[in-house]
């Protein structure tokens, strides 16, 4: 048996992707189709074929994943939150009206506040039970994840960090972001192993007033620019002419690029920052996505369903997915007789419901 | 034959012989029949066998596998058990099939089925409804006798059908609305706005008709119905969610309804000119009043609304007010301006 698995650095890549897009063109192509016939339903089905494929071509240490959630969960489980969430949809939507009609002004927008609480305490519960659910269902040499954590009390810790980096103008998201993604790996379980993480801003933080600074010293520099044109146009005497709009609206599309671009910046900073500062037992973790991977990233998405006429969008999943596990390492060893079955609560279908709430986990 | 073998207890790799038997599969010492087996992954590489009740336990074979061992286990799921069985091109044929058939109906069935609701469900929705109004509802014994009256001319409701209830609400926006149950609820704004109680008919007999050809029912099981269900898997909660907090009428009930109107106001002997004039009036108004601007989206455009009542006028008819000016007035000061804080500003405005 060879008990000591070993990623070291070498020759190969411990993590490699090794689908072929041609592959998976009629994966996607199904998809589509079954999800316009059902209007909509199939779409938990294709989400499950899509992950099964991409699982199944991403190999760890020499083995390959598995995903083995299902399209019928997930649906279940869908219909599980609508469940909820419709009953309190329709209680505020009689609610909010019967008090206004009332002039009640003051507790209608006390209700609207509380709607708008409860629904980012949701966001943040969701997101806890994506990444577990995810992990639940992923088994690598037989083994999966999981959590013993039911997430209830992260919605809670989202919902104050949330609320209170919100207070600060969002000055101080990096502090809520790093403690945001603590919470949510260290409750993080893979076999017998967890995640363990320990983050904070240092290192973000210029990033981050990078995303208000720079789009400001930009005005201030178009600003001047202009300025100066306007100047130069009226001592000379000569009217203004349409390239010195042009050049005016060129900037200032430029500034508006800006912002996206900076916090494009961060997030690619930030993973590049928690990847390299997660561990699993011996295994140790790395992420090297620079903003530019990200942006070609999102622009070849956004051309290929230009180029496709929407079609493209079908390989969103699998771009994002092969992107993630190209710009991944994973360094150390496994020893894998003591990497043993998950004892986090086993998930049957009954739980597997509410834990399909599934929106983007990380 | 050569596998892999984990036993979903450790990670550990075996490497065995598996051999089989009868109706079973053996595995090391394991014993294990056919029918507990699936297969969770098959390409021109490898061939995944996964084991019913045993979570992680996995027999990995290298292509390519005798075919007669092969033939012995199952398929693996593809597009899902149901589409695989039937086949993807009659299953995705059957399919848009339905799908066409829930469209249909989803967008015919809320006026089928509004007529066979019972009245009497609606009755209580209808009541909790104007109960939440609560002290805005304005009740006044002149002003109560003066609407019934111009309701009972507009819709005399004989033949057996459930009186319709209105009540006056303190609220200073223009709107009058129909709820489920037979009430219709006009605000004072809408009192204050119109002048003339003939105009005030109209705007009613138009309610009323949304009350009697069951629009309100229809627009909930709309809202809440089949198109809420379609919206829901079509996209986010989110929006869907923002679909959920309208409940409206299609543009041919708001036409359907004004036709109604145009009639009882020819039974009753109402001048339909001074409705005419209030839609062209609306239709004026650039908008200052949010709640008009409002009360005008959900509805067709005023003008032609305005030359279709004006067209009723037939000269020589007996026209007669629908009820007299002084009960008007009645109607017109019976709410006591309290909670609304727009009039009060108004007021004090007038009085500098």
């Amino acid at each position: 048996m060879d008990a000591m698995t070993s990623a070291a650095a070498g020759s190969d890549r411990a993590v490699r992707f090794t689908g072929y897009w041609r592959e998976y063109l009629p994966i996607a192509a199904t998809n589509v189709l079954l999800t316009i016939v059902t209007l909509g339903v199939y779409r938990f089905w294709a989400t499950a074929r899509q992950r099964r494929y991409l699982w199944s071509r991403t190999e760890v240490i020499g083995d390959r994943l598995e995903w083995s959630g299902s399209g019928k969960e997930m649906f279940i489980g869908f219909l599980m939150v609508m469940a909820v969430l419709i009953p309190f949809f329709l209680f505020i939507q009689f609610l909010f009206p019967a008090l206004v009609a009332r002039g009640k002004m003051e507790a209608a927008s006390g209700i609207m506040l509380l709607f708008y609480i409860g629904l980012i305490y949701l966001g943040g519960f969701a997101r806890f039970r994506a990444l577990r659910y995810r992990l639940s269902r992923t088994y690598w040499r037989g083994i999966r994840g999981g959590s013993d954590e039911p997430g209830w009390n992260y919605g809670g810790e989202y919902l104050g960090r949330v609320a209170l980096s919100a207070m600060t103008l969002w000055i101080a998201w990096p502090w809520a972001a790093t403690r945001l993604w603590n919470g949510r790996w260290n409750q993080m379980s893979f076999g017998p192993l967890k995640f363990r993480t320990e983050i904070d801003a240092e290192g973000l933080k210029g990033c981050w007033a990078a995303v208000y600074l720079v789009p400001m010293a930009a005005f201030a520099v178009a600003g001047v620019i202009v300025a100066l044109i306007g100047l130069g146009a009226a001592m000379s005497g000569s009217e203004p002419n349409p390239t010195f709009f042009a050049i005016i609206f060129g900037l200032f599309l430029a500034v508006y690029l800006i912002i996206p671009l900076m916090t494009l910046n961060w997030y690619a900073a930030f993973y590049r920052k928690a990847a390299d500062e997660l561990s699993l037992g011996d295994l140790e973790f790395g992420f090297d996505a620079s903003t530019w991977d990200w942006l070609k990233l999102f622009l070849g998405n956004i051309g290929l369903a230009i180029v496709t006429l929407g079609f493209g969008i079908s390989f969103w999943g699998y771009r994002n997915w092969a992107f993630m596990i190209r710009h991944f390492h994973l360094y150390g060893e496994v020893d894998a007789s003591r990497l043993t079955q998950s004892t986090t609560h086993a998930p049957g279908e009954a739980e597997g419901f509410a834990d399909a709430f599934d929106i983007g986990a990380l | 034959m050569r596998a892999v073998y984990y036993d979903g207890v450790t990670a550990d790799r075996h490497d065995i012989d598996v051999g089989l038997d009868g109706e079973s599969l053996q595995v090391g010492t394991d014993r294990v029949p056919l029918a507990e087996l699936a297969v969770t992954d098959e390409d021109k590489e490898r061939l995944v066998l996964s084991r019913a009740g045993s979570a992680g336990w996995r027999l990995i074979f290298e292509q390519p596998i005798d075919p007669e061992f092969r033939a012995r286990l199952p398929h693996p799921t593809r597009y899902g058990s149901w589409i695989d069985r039937i086949g993807l091109a009659k299953a995705s044929l059957v399919l848009a099939a339905v799908a066409a058939g829930v469209l249909v109906i989803g967008y015919a069935a809320p006026a089928i089925i509004a007529p066979l609701v019972p009245e009497s469900w609606e009755r209580n929705l209808g009541t909790a409804m104007v109960g939440d109004f609560g002290d805005n509802a304005c009740r006044n014994p002149a002003a109560s006798r003066a609407l019934a009256a111009m309701s009972r001319r507009i819709d005399p409701a004989t033949g057996g059908r459930a009186p319709i209830t209105m009540t006056l609400i303190d609220v200073g926006i223009f709107n009058a609305a129909a709820l489920p149950g037979g009430q219709i609820v006009i605000f004072d704004g809408a009192l204050r706005d119109t002048k003339n109680p003939d105009a005030m008919a109209g705007i009613l007999a138009h309610e009323m008709a949304h009350v009697r050809r069951r629009h309100v029912t229809q627009a909930l099981i709309r809202e809440l119905g089949i198109g809420a269900l379609i919206r829901l898997f079509a996209g986010d909660v989110g929006a869907n969610a923002q679909q959920l907090v309208s409940l409206s009428y299609t543009r041919a009930n708001e036409y359907e309804a004004d036709g109604d109107a145009i009639a009882a106001l020819g039974r009753a002997r109402i001048d339909p000119r001074p409705t005419a004039e209030l839609f062209r009036e609306l239709d004026k108004e650039d908008g200052p009043d949010f709640a008009a601007a409002e009360f005008l989206n959900s509805h067709p455009a005023s003008g032609d609304r305005a030359k279709r009542f004006a067209a009723a006028y037939r000269p020589g008819t007996g026209y007669s007010p629908v009820i007299s000016a002084s009960d008007y007035k009645a109607m017109r000061d019976a709410c006591p301006l309290k909670h609304d804080a727009e009039r009060e500003k108004e007021e004090a405005e007038k009085g500098r």
